[in-house]
């Protein structure tokens, strides 16, 4: 069986190659451990904003995954940083001979299967988030006037306190709130003329006006802000419908809240592509050190020059390899003639 | 009698060394901590100069400054010592400067209690530097066309905003001055004249707030302009609406956010002075102990004793005020000495 991408190891670059490694993977537990709280800070912004998210928006999950994928890597960068130090000391190095294996078995799968699909959610999920803001946001206007309705009586208020943090208005601009009504029923007036009118204007008897709320205004517009009958030339002084509106955010919460979501999603996508590279190499530094030590026994002072390898033979010897322990393993009785017929087959070659 | 006195071995005396250098390089910490307490405390005065007039007072925060760097100075000359302290080579160099070092310590530590007691103490001002610049600040609020001011609307409307207030004692304040710029007034209206000629200065004064003052928590749409009409909006009576706009005033809210700010920071003072006060016994016990050592060329053999006070403190002071006064009067004492001497070499 020919091992699979064998390296000869001496002495000195044992040790190189175990300091190396130490260093690795402190990056690794470092960057592990910025990608917990990139995804941490992420989680708290989604629950935050959670009422502006549609329910049936997929994009949580990338959090979700990278906060696992985080946990693993620092996981594994804390147990390379122990078994590379202990792999300089003869005197430490036995217990980690029998964790190596299962670590590295367990780093390879979960941690490099977590982070794939992290990365893989990040390139896919920040296009579902278009579609789950549009209608989380259309939700929150609708539901804006309903203060009295059990579930939804918080809506105004975080709505309110959106544009406010946010400095946006509507969902794409101000004049989404012409669209729908915003007043609740319980503060106009059945018997006021101008309320029955736009009442029965539309089909749905909505009471829709041109004004939008308070929290609309923009405080860095010089005048004081006007927020009611927004389309008539007449209504206010020096006010023009037809020029862009200073009074007010001219930007949509729509598009507000996918740039800061995207944006932190693309830090993470790069923070979660270092500690994948960085995991990849951490895992095949160990491996080598591994082997090479195996090779030599365990004792970790020889001199000798030893191999390290990936796998001891190709995909096949290692299946034929599988196969045949697991063949013996249901066959007891011909494992017990097997080691008496090993004994004259030695003697043999001697003689 | 001394005051206080402690029987040191050399075990003893060497672990107080080691344990004061410690100290010494945590209080090094706490001075940073003091220094940035200070700079943050600065620097949220100068975010808010423009509704205190820029006439604050940054007395705390300098002093806290100062404090801090001074701390670390002290706290690390200190630890140098006690590391030097337990070689009697190294120790014999640093021997004359103790005591005047002691001295300033001491004085370190009044100051910094001082600046502790400070920071409780000096709200009074800040309450009487905020009503006047809040009422100044409002002054200028429809100012937006005027170089210097164009930003005081934004300030306010920000401040409201932020701290959740209207106005300096209550929303009734913005009843009482013009707000909305004579630029977006429309004079030919008979309402406009009508309430400009209503009263003696001729502003246009309005039963109106500035958006910045409406409370989001409110269940219904903001009122902001016929406050006091019941008559204008359905179902309103202002007596009784009580969620639609902010009811603290600025004043208040601001002055409760720069109280909490110091008294966070003289209670912070408080035990960092505390501490500092044990290190100082700990280095005058360290110092009088290795003073009454007897063999100084073998230090393992001995016990010393360390003490705070050499004599009981009416005793200590009575000798401070002797030396004083011996200093007040040195050139006398040295005549009468020469007299002194001469009467019985000429008797």
């Amino acid at each position: 069986m020919a091992p699979v991408l064998p390296v000869v190891l001496p002495l000195q670059p044992r040790i190189r190659l175990a300091q190396g490694l130490w260093l690795l993977s402190w990056l690794l537990a470092l960057a592990g451990g910025l990608t917990l709280l990139c995804s941490g800070h992420l989680l708290a912004q989604l629950w935050n904003l959670g009422t502006f998210l549609a329910p049936s928006c997929p994009f949580p999950a990338l959090p979700q995954t990278a906060l696992a994928a985080g946990a693993v890597a620092l996981g594994t960068g804390l147990g390379g940083a122990g078994a590379s130090r202990a792999s300089l000391d003869a005197a430490r190095y036995p217990p980690w001979r029998g964790v190596l294996s299962p670590l590295l078995a367990a780093g390879t799968a979960a941690g490099g299967g977590l982070l794939a699909l992290a990365l893989g959610l990040t390139l896919i999920l920040p296009v579902s988030l278009h579609q789950g803001l549009e209608e989380g946001l259309e939700a929150a206007l609708v539901h804006y006037k309903d203060t009295e309705v059990p579930g939804y009586c918080q809506a105004k208020r975080l709505m309110d306190e959106l544009q406010l943090r946010y400095h946006c208005c509507g969902r794409h601009g101000y004049k989404d709130w012409f669209g729908v009504q915003w007043v609740s029923n319980r503060y106009l007036d059945p018997s006021d003329q101008d309320v029955v009118d736009r009442i029965q204007s539309n089909v749905e008897g909505l009471y829709l006006i041109d004004g939008v709320p308070f929290s609309c205004c923009n405080p860095h517009s010089p005048r004081p802000c006007l927020q009611s009958r927004l389309s008539d030339p007449y209504a206010h002084l020096l006010f023009d419908p037809r020029q862009p509106n200073l009074n007010l955010w001219a930007q949509g919460c729509h598009e507000v809240l996918l740039g800061h979501l995207q944006g932190l999603s693309g830090t993470l996508g790069s923070m979660l592509a270092v500690t994948f590279l960085l995991q990849a190499l951490v895992l095949l530094g160990l491996r080598y050190l591994q082997t090479a030590l195996e090779g030599l026994g365990g004792v970790i002072d020889g001199e000798g020059e030893t191999q390290g390898y990936l796998f001891p033979g190709g995909l096949r010897d290692i299946l034929k390899t599988a196969w045949l322990q697991g063949g013996t393993a249901h066959k007891p009785a011909p494992e017990e003639a097997l080691p008496e017929e090993e004994p004259p087959k030695e003697v043999l070659p001697e003689a | 009698m001394a005051l206080l006195k402690v029987k040191f071995d050399q075990k003893k005396r060497v672990k107080l060394a080691q344990g004061l250098w410690l100290m010494n390089w945590l209080s090094v910490l706490a001075g940073i901590v003091l220094f940035s307490l200070g700079l943050f405390l600065k620097i949220e005065l100068r975010k808010r100069s423009e509704v205190m007039n820029n006439s604050e007072s940054h007395f705390i925060p300098n002093s806290l400054i100062v404090v801090g760097v001074l701390s670390c100075v002290f706290n690390s000359l200190a630890g140098k010592i006690c590391y030097d302290a337990l070689d009697p080579a190294k120790y014999a160099k640093w021997k004359p400067w103790l005591k005047p070092y002691l001295a300033v310590c001491v004085l370190f530590n009044a100051v910094l209690f001082l600046v502790a007691l400070c920071c409780f103490l000096l709200r009074g001002s800040l309450e009487s530097t905020l009503a006047y610049g809040l009422k100044n600040g409002m002054k200028y609020y429809r100012d937006t066309d005027t170089p210097g001011r164009c930003f005081m609307k934004k300030t306010i409307d920000m401040l409201q905003i932020e701290f959740k207030c209207c106005g300096n004692n209550g929303f009734r304040d913005w009843f009482e001055i013009q707000w909305i710029s004579n630029r977006y007034l429309d004079f030919s209206s008979k309402e406009v004249k009508d309430r400009i000629k209503s009263n003696v200065d001729g502003r246009y004064l309005v039963d109106g707030v500035p958006f910045s003052c409406c409370n989001p928590s409110s269940p219904r749409p903001c009122i902001q302009y016929q406050l006091t009409n019941n008559s204008a909006h359905y179902s309103y009576d202002h007596q009784t609406e009580e969620l639609n706009l902010w009811l603290r005033g600025c004043r208040a809210a601001l002055l409760s956010y720069y109280s909490s700010l110091m008294n966070s920071m003289g209670v912070v003072t408080l035990l960092v002075w505390l501490f500092e006060v044990s290190i100082t016994a700990g280095l005058r016990y360290l110092h009088t102990a290795l003073e009454s050592v007897s063999n100084p060329e073998d230090p393992a053999e001995c016990e010393s004793e360390g003490w705070l006070l050499e004599k009981s403190v009416p005793e200590t002071w009575k000798a401070f005020l002797e030396s004083i006064k011996k200093l007040g009067k040195g050139n006398q004492v040295e005549a009468e000495g020469a007299e002194a001497g001469q009467a019985p070499e000429a008797g």
